[in-house]
């Protein structure tokens, strides 16, 4: 592998769970959030697991968890972030540029 | 750590998981077309029938009933639909929230606004039409606006499937309404009805599509 023909991976992201969570965060329109149990509900993760991911991504400024109230209800909303979403598109490009690119260097 | 901090295998393993996730998440939160059309098909196809099944062509009665159950099956099956329509569209707008669902909820007034005010001008005027034209005045006013209201929906969404169903109910209506009484309950039931029907199986098959790459999935 050459260092400088490899795009780099943003280690936030490039973690499996993340990654999922990311790309799953990445379907909602701009502006829109889903439900924590919802995401936690498509993605088939714990409560414990899923908060553990979303406070990092949180951390690097990709996510955004609040939380409200539907009617009277305590609802925690989770979207993804402008800076989350260009890192999630970043981090495709540089995907799809390793796997074209990058296939000559790497055994496939 | 956690064990699911594990960086995915490479990146063709990483191109799989972010296509899983995006047609898995898409097929959650995008409510089912079908719920969405077909109890308006089979409530147009139905109704209608049975409206011109009792108000045929020329005023014969095909099948004779009552004349006042097509009307009242017509607004029961109408009901059903709504009802149904409702909940899926509740459903969606408690999961995601924001500007997705604001449209939602809007276009929701919409239909019940616009209906409202087609029934109180429609009511005060057809009592004074034979029962025939203050049908076909009903029946008619009410495709225009649906076709029409289907229509806007596919520009604000940008969904060439419901645009079509909208233009499609706009000509078949005004065909019906040229052919006269009775046949325009026919055209609407059959043309109407079963283009809910087929929009609704189209948007299906072409979410389930989107949703192959999840199926690949052991």
């Amino acid at each position: 592998m050459t260092d400088d023909a490899v795009p780099e991976l943003d280690p936030v992201i490039h973690a499996q769970a993340r990654l999922r969570v990311v790309s799953s965060l990445s379907t909602l329109r701009e502006g829109d959030s889903i439900a924590f149990p919802r995401l936690q509900d498509i993605l088939r993760m714990t409560p414990g697991n899923l908060s553990v991911h979303l406070r990092k991504l949180e951390d690097a400024g990709y996510v955004e968890v609040v939380k409200t109230h539907q009617g009277r209800t305590p609802a925690t909303l989770v979207s993804l972030t402008r800076r989350g979403r260009l890192a999630f598109e970043d981090y495709t490009t540089a995907v799809r540029a390793l796997l074209n690119g990058g296939a000559g260097t790497e055994q496939s | 750590m956690n064990e699911d901090d594990e960086a995915p295998l490479d990146p063709a393993e990483s191109l799989r998981v972010i296509e899983r996730e995006r047609s898995a998440t898409a097929r959650r939160i995008i409510p089912d077309p079908r719920l969405l059309l077909w109890p308006w098909g089979i409530a147009w196809l139905v109704g209608f029938t049975v409206y011109f099944l009792r108000f045929g062509p020329g005023g014969r009665v095909i099948v004779d009933m009552p004349e006042w159950l097509p009307l009242v099956l017509l607004l029961v099956l109408i009901f059903i639909a709504g009802t149904i329509t409702g909940f899926v569209g509740g459903r969606a707008a408690r999961q995601v929230s924001g500007p997705t669902s604001r449209q939602g909820r809007m276009y929701g007034w919409t239909w019940g606004l616009a209906f409202s005010g087609m029934i109180t001008v429609l009511s005060r005027i057809s009592e004074l039409l034979p029962t025939a034209q203050a049908t076909l005045l009903w029946t008619g006013t009410m495709t225009a606006l649906t076709g029409a209201l289907h229509m806007a929906g596919g520009a604000i969404w940008n969904d060439r499937t419901m645009f079509r169903l909208g233009a499609w109910l706009s000509v078949v209506n005004v065909v019906g309404v040229v052919l006269g009484p009775g046949w325009h309950a026919l055209v609407v039931a059959v043309a109407g009805g079963g283009g809910m029907l087929v929009a609704g199986l189209i948007s299906w098959l072409r979410l389930t599509h989107v949703g192959d790459g999840e199926r690949a999935r052991p």
